[in-house]
């Protein structure tokens, strides 16, 4: 498990000096640091990594101090067995694919280190490309072997800083993928670092959300998504609602696709999915109409019973999270919520255009 | 004289070149790498022989290295040895003098790496020696390279700083720059021709060298 819990100071040159004071533990599986950019996301990685030296904290992994101010600890990154994947791959140019993974390899027998080396380069896939520079890769597959490489070293954990964003959309897509199966067969804990929602809600065990230096909120993360606790969180995951579901089946003749989302069903606009594959909805809260009463003969296609959760005005307006199987969060207007008399445990029904339900990459 | 002159240049520039390309690039990792107090001075005393006339860096070498010079007389009452007047003292002046673009080149190319290589290697577990050797050295090769031909092309043409450290003994400390300065004023302008023949052709190679290390590989 990865504990942090450190301070750091940025010296204010004109502008606005900014703090870090984050705390979290991390477990297995992926956990997703997720912030605008600014955050102190990548300072927070760069101090497990040892690359920057916090003012004041505690940095451990499992048994292994990396960092501790009071007892005076100040872990090398050699010695910190951690990896650390940038988001612009950063491979030596001067090295081939396999030659890069090579490097990273501990010193074994010559022959198990090629084999490792091997192993590695197919379970990222570029095994084909095992002797091309990486100025003759493109950036998905610079990015594969930069995960290889990484690997290599037989990290204790592998922190990825926007490993996806210098790479296109259709690439990325499959990346994700491939991340989460490396995840699961090496077992090595990954922390990941985006401020992509789609990329976090797909790839994330757990989710961290950062704002202006501190960690605002954490759990699984469509309940973070859509169930912000306070004002921060709230203001850094957007005024989307995220949903993770399957297409379960197609009307093209009405222009509609079921997409079935846990407990409920959720009419969308028709589209070319296939059935069965999973799909990530995105649904902005200032989209979704609240009624106290159901409503019968509407042209939205989505119906959903169920109770406020809580409300949290920011400003003038007011954010309320609505607990329907799924949490979803809605933006109002104080004189709404007035007007509907809305307090925590109130029964309501949200109405959702099928046009209101576009799919996220 | 001509060959003489010409071996003698050879010997003294291969071991000024080797020495200034080991202490310029130590030095210019210093410089590019660590943050420490007089940096910039320790760069400016660097460069100094770049700017001030050859004679009078040659006179600050004799008032150093000199039988009673700074650091001269200790090893005088060591080994009643004096580096004044010896081929050695012709090697130093040329390495002194052709550090500078040592340092400038390699200390160029060292600061244009991206230092997060560098990181990369250190989290994968390598230390700082192998990281330099492995990473920094080879992503630093070219400009360090155009360094060296500087450095060798420096060397080879010192004449003013030579003179005063070395002097001008024939067969001892008499380089090609300075047989072509003593053919010429004792009217043996065939030799002196023959010499400056020699040196152009040397530094038109270098030049030439210097381009196609400066340039960037080609994409394959």
């Amino acid at each position: 498990m990865l504990n942090v819990a450190i301070k750091k100071q940025f010296a204010s040159n004109g502008r606005a000096s900014f703090a870090l004071d984050a705390a979290f533990t991390a477990n297995q599986g992926i956990t997703v640091l997720f912030g605008a950019s600014g955050s102190g996301k990548t300072t927070t990685l760069r101090s497990i990594a040892g690359m920057v030296t916090p003012d004041e904290g505690r940095i451990s992994l499992g048994d292994a101090v990396y960092f501790d101010s009071v007892a005076r600890v100040n872990l090398a990154m050699q010695k910190r067995r951690v990896g650390f994947v940038f988001q612009d791959y950063l491979l030596f140019p001067h090295l081939t694919a396999t030659e890069n993974v090579a490097y990273g390899a501990k010193a074994r027998h010559d022959q198990h280190r090629r084999q490792h080396v091997d192993d590695l380069l197919k379970l990222v896939g570029v095994d084909y490309a095992a002797g091309r520079r990486p100025a003759e890769l493109s950036g998905g597959e610079q990015q594969r072997v930069a995960l290889a490489r990484a690997l290599a070293s037989d990290p204790a954990i592998l922190l990825l800083d926007e490993p996806l964003s210098a790479v296109d959309v259709t690439t990325r897509s499959r990346l994700l993928d491939e991340i989460v199966e490396v995840q699961r067969k090496t077992a090595i804990p990954f922390l990941y670092v985006t401020h992509s929602p789609a990329d976090a809600v797909r790839i994330g065990d757990s989710l961290l959300v950062m704002a202006e230096g501190s960690i605002v909120q954490e759990g699984k993360p469509l309940e973070v998504f859509n169930a912000p606790l306070n004002v921060p969180a709230a203001r850094v995951v957007g005024t989307e609602n995220v949903l993770v579901g399957r297409v379960a089946g197609h009307q093209p003749e009405e222009g509609i696709s079921i997409v079935e989302l846990g407990a409920c069903r959720m009419v969308i606009p028709y589209s070319h999915l296939a059935e069965g594959s999973r799909v990530t909805l995105g649904i902005r809260a200032e989209d979704i109409i609240i009624s106290r009463e159901r409503v019968s003969r509407t042209s939205a296609r989505n119906l959903l019973a169920g109770n406020v959760r809580h409300l949290l005005r920011d400003g003038e307006s007011i954010e309320l999270v609505a607990d329907c199987g799924v949490d979803l969060k809605v933006r109002i207007t104080p004189q709404a919520e007035h007007a509907l008399e809305l307090a925590p445990g109130v029964e309501i029904y949200l109405l959702i255009k099928a046009s209101s339900c576009h799919i996220l990459s | 004289m001509t060959w003489s002159a010409f071996k003698l240049s050879l010997l003294v520039v291969s071991v000024a070149t080797v020495a200034v390309t080991l202490a310029g690039t130590a030095l210019a990792f210093v410089l590019a790498r660590r943050e420490f107090r007089g940096k910039e001075a320790l760069d400016s005393l660097v460069t100094l022989p770049m700017v001030l006339p050859p004679t009078v860096t040659g006179y600050y070498l004799i008032l150093v290295l000199g039988r009673q010079g700074l650091l001269g007389k200790y090893l005088f009452a060591l080994t009643g040895w004096t580096v004044a007047f010896t081929w050695e003292a012709a090697a130093i002046a040329a390495g002194v003098m052709a550090l500078p673009l040592m340092v400038k080149s390699a200390r160029a190319a060292l600061e244009s790496i991206d230092r997060r290589y560098e990181l990369v290697s250190f989290s994968l577990g390598k230390s700082e020696l192998e990281t330099f050797f492995r990473v920094t050295l080879p992503l630093a090769s070219r400009g360090i390279l155009a360094g060296v031909v500087l450095s060798f092309a420096r060397a080879l043409g010192e004449f003013g700083a030579t003179l005063m450290l070395a002097g001008n003994i024939r067969g001892k400390t008499q380089t090609m720059p300075l047989a072509i300065y003593e053919a010429f004023i004792s009217g043996e302008d065939q030799k002196a021709q023959l010499m400056a023949v020699i040196l152009t052709l040397t530094s038109i190679a270098v030049i030439y060298l210097t381009n196609v290390l400066s340039r960037p590989p080609k994409a394959a």
